[in-house]
């Protein structure tokens, strides 16, 4: 009787995940506990990290081994993922391209355009700071990749999570998850990531230049804008046209005054559940056995890269254009220009605000930062046109 | 659709050095878009001041035929006095934009109605004998 006790207990011990435990599932869990402190100590997008960081950490707990003959041990969350049920519907949200268009009606609903209306010159800024998403592909290719992943990859660089997703889904769906927390990381670590660039490309009097107050922009402007860029993105750009439309049509909610519970529901409530739907699928795509490979490292790195290009190359835009304008500009808006809204016009208003306490660039860092948007759609759709998936 | 470039190194910096170029010139041309955009105020503006134009035609129509422009309750003309008051106020309250107040009456106007309406609430309760 005695001599069954251990038999019974290993096979207890055999339905739960506790021996498929692994050293990567410990490093994942850890790197999912790093993205929760930062979010809550730090403030770095807790919107986003933490629930990433949480399903990073879940996806990680090993559950009993697959039914299939020789199957892997994989965790709850990814059973659910894997087998139906509200997991397996929100990766597919994603995988699908419904969430990134949401996405985009929700951040459309809560923007105010005004500033790059306000400031037409400083769109410049917007195509200047995307150097990063080129050096990336060409590093991408070299490394082996093929140009649809590289393409995929260098999207990175743009600063733009929905439209990252959007791109990899067409161009390199293999590598989605990579690729999303790679882009979503790096934009919650923006404020660590660019000022050593900002303050290295720029000397101190430069960093000191006070901008000009902006001129008022009417309702009216405003209510033209979304539907003349709809036209246009629409026009020249097809393959990103539903990322667009969308944002322009959470723009147009918000800015007619006539539609507020729309546009409330789609800064709100609807914004909230796609976040928190979002946040789930892309944590889920974080088990150790997929994501800690030499692949996923390369795909970091080259991020990282295309962040530090990006910034570097808007803030060297923004110099060039300071030698051709009367009224100078101060260089740390170009780095904004990456898109990332608006954590890098936020990034760029403290680093201005650091060096002259009585400068306040949020306003005019914004320009740049949402003509950013568009230069991110610009160029992936241009890529996928290129890649001849442009449909 | 089937891929325009080679999958090749060279086909990379291709398509970086086209796709780089190019958007800046969207970019460009999307900010020479929002450089017209004030033209849209300037034709706001003419819309406005043709506007008035209209109204006091139809002011001077209206006060040859023996109408009031500015309606009263029935009761009584709204005084000039407060006229003025009401027009001050949404001046500011429009911070100087162009506008056009299109009706100014007393509100004592609808207090018939919602006596009216009281009345018939109340009597709908009263018990029946």
């Amino acid at each position: 009787m005695l001599d069954q006790i251990p038999i019974f207990l290993q096979a207890l011990l055999d339905q739960t995940g506790a021996i498929h435990f692994s050293f990567g599932n410990l490093i994942m869990i850890i790197i999912g506990s790093i993205m929760i402190y930062l979010a809550i100590a730090k403030h770095y997008e807790p919107l986003l990290l933490v629930g990433i960081g949480f399903s990073c950490i879940v996806a990680n707990v090993p559950g009993p081994p697959d039914d299939v003959p020789g199957g892997q041990a994989i965790s709850a969350l990814l059973y659910a993922v894997k087998d139906g049920g509200l997991f397996h519907y929100a990766y597919m949200g994603v995988e699908k391209l419904i969430i990134p268009p949401l996405i985009f009606l929700g951040v459309g609903a809560m923007t105010d355009f005004g500033p790059m209306i306000a400031n037409p010159r400083l769109v410049i800024l917007g195509a200047g700071a995307h150097l990063g998403i080129f050096v990336a592909l060409i590093l991408a290719k070299m490394l082996g990749f093929t140009l649809s992943e590289a393409g995929a990859i260098g999207l990175i660089g743009g600063a733009d999570g929905p439209m990252a997703i959007f791109v990899a889904v067409k161009l390199a769906p293999h590598l989605l998850g990579p690729i999303s927390v790679a882009a979503y990381s790096y934009m919650a670590l923006m404020p660590m990531i660019q000022p050593p660039v900002m303050r290295l490309l720029t000397t101190k009097a430069e960093r000191q230049i006070p901008m000009a107050q902006s001129r008022k922009v009417t309702k009216l402007e405003k209510i033209a804008f979304p539907v003349v860029i709809a036209i246009i993105v629409n026009l020249f750009f097809p393959p990103v046209a539903p990322l667009i439309t969308m944002l322009m049509l959470g723009n147009l909610l918000k800015e007619v005054g006539v539609t507020d519970r729309l546009s409330k529901t789609a800064a709100g409530g609807l914004m909230n559940v796609i976040i928190i739907i979002l946040t789930v699928a892309i944590g889920s795509t974080m088990a150790a056995d997929k994501f800690l490979t030499f692949q996923t490292l390369e795909i970091v790195v080259l991020g990282l890269i295309a962040f530090l290009f990006g910034t570097g190359s808007g803030v060297v835009t923004a110099k060039i254009m300071n030698l051709f304008l009367k009224t100078k500009i101060n260089p740390l808006i170009g780095s904004a220009g990456i898109a990332s809204v608006p954590i890098a016009a936020r990034v760029s208003h403290i680093v201005a605000h650091q060096e002259n306490p009585h400068n306040f660039l949020i306003y005019h860092a914004m320009g740049p930062n949402l003509a950013g948007v568009f230069g991110t759609a610009i160029s992936g759709g241009i890529l996928l046109a290129l890649l001849g998936v442009g449909n | 659709m089937t891929a325009i470039v080679p999958d090749t190194l060279q086909g990379a910096l291709i398509v970086s050095v086209i796709d780089f170029f190019l958007s800046f010139v969207i970019i460009s041309g999307i900010g020479v878009v929002l450089a017209l955009f004030p033209l849209l105020n300037r034709l706001a503006h003419f819309r406005m001041r043709a506007r008035p134009a209209a109204a006091t035609t139809r002011a001077k129509r209206a006060a040859s035929s023996g109408k009031a422009v500015i309606s009263d309750n029935g009761e009584g003309m709204v005084e000039q006095d407060d006229i003025a008051a009401i027009a001050a106020a949404v001046l500011v309250v429009m911070d100087g934009a162009p506008h056009r107040i299109l009706h100014i009456e007393p509100t004592q106007r609808s207090a018939g109605w919602v006596a009216e309406g009281r009345v018939a609430h109340h009597g709908s309760h009263i018990p029946k004998s």
